[in-house]
């Protein structure tokens, strides 16, 4: 299954190649889709394609690494 | 004729039919109506609008739906009225009010949901949703009830009972999620994702939102037509900024009103501010964050539209600014003392910084200035609860009376009462 996610990075990971560091411990293909960097944050919208647990799995070692893990629409929520 | 041509990408542009999507195939940007506004302005006049009924279908035209079948419960056209008493307390002198606590479920979102659900049944749904913690739940579940609809609202478990019974009442089918404020957000996420139902503020979102243009275009025209020169717009998501700005913009481009200069600026409380941080800092990227403030209606961690409300803010010149919990509750107090008008924590944010931009020199004194107020106080009593007059009790008796009386009396309290003669309150 292929599924989107958003990424934020914060500043003391945007210097770390975080996604090539995932793709060699989790087997899933990834493929950048939108990116926006500064030197305070970084956002990445990236494409996994892998098994439903390869994917989880790969989400959770992003999130330990200290990554925040979106879905792509954002909130949803609302008051 | 078709008055919708497509959606198009706020991003790459890209164009796909008008159907239930919110995000673009190719880039995953956020998705847009896109008019046929030629023949739009081959067909409206302020003559055609003035003739019709005072709520916000009267600007059918320009809403996403095709047919003239709404559903419609009267809202918008709400109050508007030039400023009593809290414009000469701020040292304003074109201040106006508009007041969208009134609509039929009290809030501003049955502009929304009403566009929403019209579209949600041109699109085929029989089963509308929303992951809510107040207001949208109680507008969803009223308009699903009278178009009905199938309705699930999704809330945080632990919200208030206040707020679920403003929902349960009109009998929608409530689901409390057991968890922070990111697992509710994931899951519903993937509940929109997987089941086909009109989720109205997910794959609807395109429509939805564009039912808050409606308060650009009711201030333009109950201003006389024509555009103010300042709006302080409470933000959660930052879609109701970005839409009020674009329907003045419309307004402006079908030659309803003559020209368009308006500033528009964005006000939320200090707990929960990722826009207004990103106005400050001059950054393109809205940096999450978790909300702690009582303004739980505007409390958004990650905006949808954070990053167009910044360019919007930008753009038109405006300034962000923040109120911390204190300047939201006396917000609320100043509000009701000098308008009578009872709102919750956002519109007492709103207030808060009309505040802080008059004092910090802003807004000018002789700008035509409107403040919206979105939603109810009634909704969230609990957060002005211990800052508010309390009765004195006393016994059934003539003389505990005259006593108390004496005693206010005494202590000045009756005079200090009317605070708008108080020099105490009066700003230098």
């Amino acid at each position: 299954m292929k599924q989107a996610i958003d990424l934020i990075f914060p500043k003391n990971l945007i210097q770390d190649p975080i996604i090539y560091q995932m793709s060699k411990e989790v087997p899933v293909v990834f493929n950048i889709r939108r990116a926006k960097v500064t030197e305070k944050v970084g956002e990445i919208v990236l494409e996994l394609e892998g098994s439903e647990n390869e994917l989880n799995a790969a989400k959770k070692w992003l999130e330990n690494r200290g990554i925040k893990v979106e879905p792509i629409t954002h909130d949803t929520l609302e008051g | 004729m078709k008055k919708i041509k497509a959606l198009k990408c706020k991003e790459c542009g890209q164009e796909s039919p008008p159907i239930a999507k919110h995000v673009c195939e190719f880039c995953f940007g956020p998705l847009e109506v896109v008019y046929d506004y030629e023949w739009i302005s081959s067909v409206i006049s302020k003559e055609k609008i003035a003739s019709r009924p005072h709520n916000l279908w009267r600007y059918w035209e320009l809403l996403p739906v095709e047919g003239q079948q709404v559903l419609s419960l009267n809202e918008g056209f709400t109050p508007f009225w030039k400023s009593r008493n809290l414009g000469k307390f701020l040292g304003l002198k074109n201040l106006y009010i508009k007041n969208d606590a009134v609509n039929p479920t009290f809030s501003f979102k049955d502009r929304v949901v009403s566009v929403a659900l019209t579209r949600s049944r041109e699109l085929g749904f029989d089963v509308v949703a929303c992951a809510s913690t107040g207001n949208l739940a109680g507008a969803v579940a009223a308009y699903g009830a009278v178009g009905c609809f199938k309705t699930f609202v999704f809330i945080p478990a632990d919200l208030e009972m206040g707020k679920v019974v403003g929902a349960g009442v009109y009998d929608p089918i409530i689901v409390g999620i057991k968890g922070n404020y990111d697992e509710v957000n994931r899951l519903c996420a993937e509940v929109a994702d997987i089941f086909h139902w009109a989720f109205v503020n997910v794959n609807i979102r395109p429509y939805y939102a564009e039912g808050s243009k409606t308060l650009g275009f009711e201030v333009a025209e109950q201003l006389g037509w024509r555009a103010p020169d300042h709006v302080v717009v409470p933000v959660a998501s930052g879609s109701l900024l970005t839409k009020i700005y674009k329907g003045m913009s419309e307004f402006h481009q079908l030659g309803l009103i003559p020209e368009l200069h308006t500033k528009i600026s964005a006000a939320q409380a200090q707990g929960c501010a990722p826009v207004v941080t990103a106005i400050k800092e001059h950054s393109e990227i809205i940096k999450p964050v978790i909300p702690k403030t009582i303004a739980k209606s505007i409390a958004i961690g990650n905006p949808a539209d954070g990053y167009y409300a910044v360019k919007t803010v930008e753009k038109t010149h405006g300034v962000g600014e923040w109120a911390t919990d204190e300047e939201i509750i006396e917000g609320i107090r100043l509000l009701a003392k000098t308008e009578g008008v009872f709102t919750e924590t956002a519109g007492g944010t709103t207030i808060a910084v009309l505040k802080k931009l008059k004092e910090s020199g802003k807004i000018a004194s002789d700008e035509t200035v409107v403040a919206f107020i979105t939603g109810n106080g009634f909704k969230t009593q609990e957060s002005v609860q211990d800052h508010i007059s309390k009765p004195y009790i006393i016994e059934p008796r003539l003389n505990e009376f005259r006593e108390l009386y004496e005693s206010l009396v005494k202590s000045k309290q009756v005079e200090e009462h009317n605070f708008l003669k108080n020099p105490a309150y009066q700003i230098k």
